[in-house]
């Protein structure tokens, strides 16, 4: 490194990546001169309009893929954790996609690391913390709030009433 | 290096030019280049977006998080129908908030190709779906108002279960006298004058509020009470394997309840764990639906800029925080919707 390098470096003010204000002088007139060189000059290198449509493509497909599960060609109806892991694993690859193309995080340099790495596992662990006072709240409750609190009984109580209305309604007209 | 391990066209890859061509700006060639440059390598404001993008993500993985602990920890939690999610509409809004993120980040592109009025009409473009994003948002929320769902009490007409505190509350609801005005107008009204819908929900009407007033009241008539008032809809198309076979086809759906029939009556309704859901529903989706107004104020006010490759700059930090609004959809929707 010698203090011509430092020198040409503090000329370009805040220069933050490499290349990239000289990069973007120049291409602007590249642009300018053939229509279809821009594409992949302006870009600092990545993407291009037809890379992030396919990612586009790619996030409709698997919003698709998730709210299949919802649909009645879902094979697991019955077993609802095979529907979430799925749709979490289709979450994930989607977010991935729009961090590592939209924000431009996969052309970025070692920093994304710092930055992300310890968001997600503080997030991981924020989560994990709450498993035992919040998540398992009611293995231990009191007689009181056990008496207040909805149960998956309530759920059929109200099921068979409505089986019971249907009879009712049946009954309705010859009572008028 | 990811940037190294990628052949670029030209331009900007100072790391395999810079040696060779004496590339003026003066970077060197191998690691990370930056030994001349007191920080990180990006812009201030883009270091300053990434940070707070970081206390983002744990902002919203808190919330996520005690949503998800939360439910799983509830001895019941409704079924999106039993609360009037509608998951075509979440999808929708999830296809719009997809394309927002595609149309910023074409404004960018654009603008970094020097063409201003090109990226002008894409930053507009990601303002009117941002729009129609809160637009559906509203009309959802509207929705769940409409149910008496609210995420406090003084307007949250949601009762955990059947018991007798729902009892009382149906009661002291059919005794307020603005209530029981219209109730005398509707008993008086002639059969004639009202649909065929009516006339049965009227009958019905007339059996529970005899049963809420009987001394002789059984725990069952509470809950035939509650299905009457809002019956918690089957499962989806061709999903309702928790009702009878026959079902879904007659009143599947929520809009026989008397509530529905008579706008007025606003009786109390029961939805087993609505209550905890109603709040993290309402918080979660609330603050997403605030970081995008956030969103939307700053692409109106990024509309007022040319737009040329000098606001690039100003382009990705707002692409960067949108995509963050659109990170937390991707995963709000199918926890909420879905799940």
């Amino acid at each position: 490194m010698s203090d011509h390098d430092i020198h040409a470096a503090h000329a370009h003010g805040p220069i933050t990546r490499v290349g990239d204000i000289p990069a973007h002088d120049d291409h602007d007139h590249a642009g300018h001169a053939h229509e279809s060189g821009h594409d992949h000059g302006h870009d600092q290198g990545h993407g291009g309009i037809g890379q992030y449509l396919l990612v586009f493509l790619a996030l409709c497909g698997l919003t698709t893929m998730s709210f299949l599960t919802y649909s009645p060609f879902w094979p697991w109806r019955d077993q609802p954790h095979v529907g979430w892991a799925f749709m979490m694993a289709v979450s994930c690859t989607k977010a991935m996609l729009v961090v590592l193309f939209f924000m431009h995080v996969f052309w970025e340099a070692n920093w994304k690391y710092v930055l992300t790495i310890p968001a997600a596992m503080m997030a991981i662990f924020l989560a994990l913390m709450l498993v035992p006072d919040v998540g398992m709240r009611n293995r231990m409750v009191s007689q009181e709030r056990a008496l207040h609190m909805a149960r998956t009984s309530d759920v059929r109580l109200m099921e068979q009433a409505a089986e019971a209305k249907a009879l009712a309604e049946l009954a309705e007209p010859a009572a008028h | 290096m990811n940037a190294s391990a990628i052949s670029l066209p030209h331009g900007d890859d100072g790391h395999s030019h810079g040696h060779d061509d004496g590339h003026h700006d003066g970077h060197g060639h191998h690691g990370p280049v930056l030994q001349y440059q007191p920080g990180l390598p990006l812009t201030r404001g883009k270091l300053i977006m990434w940070l707070f993008l970081s206390t983002e993500i744990m902002f919203f993985a808190a919330l996520l998080g005690s949503y998800v602990v939360l439910r799983f920890g509830a001895p019941v939690w409704p079924k999106p129908h039993h609360v009037h999610l509608s998951e075509p509409i979440g999808a929708f809004n999830t296809f719009v908030l997809i394309c927002s993120s595609v149309t910023i980040v074409l404004a960018l592109e654009s603008a970094r190709a020097n063409k201003a009025g090109l990226a002008k009409l894409w930053m507009l473009l990601t303002l009117l779906l941002g729009t129609l994003f809160l637009g559906v948002k509203g009309y959802e929320y509207q929705a769940k108002f409409s149910h008496g769902i609210f995420p406090q009490a003084p307007r949250s007409r949601i009762y955990e279960k059947p018991d007798l505190y729902y009892g009382s509350a149906v009661r002291a609801r059919l005794g307020e006298p603005a209530i029981m005005d219209k109730l005398k107008e509707l008993d008086d009204t002639p059969a004639d004058k009202l649909t065929a819908e009516q006339v049965s929900a009227r009958a019905r009407l007339q059996q529970i509020r005899k049963m809420v007033a009987s001394p002789e009241q059984q725990a069952f008539d509470l809950a035939v009470v509650a299905d009457q008032v809002m019956p918690l809809p089957t499962e989806g198309p061709g999903g309702s394997h928790a009702g009878g076979g026959g079902e879904g086809g007659g009143h599947g759906g929520h809009a026989s309840g008397l509530n529905d029939i008579f706008p007025w009556l606003k009786l109390p309704a029961v939805i087993p764990g609505g209550n905890m859901w109603a709040s993290t529903y309402f918080l979660l989706t609330g603050f997403h639906a605030i970081h995008v107004m956030v969103g939307l104020i700053v692409f109106a006010i990024l509309l007022g800029y040319k737009l040329g490759p000098k606001d690039a700059g100003k382009i990705e930090n707002a692409g960067l925080y949108w995509h963050f609004v659109d990170l937390v959809w991707i995963f709000l929707f199918p926890l909420l919707y879905l799940f």
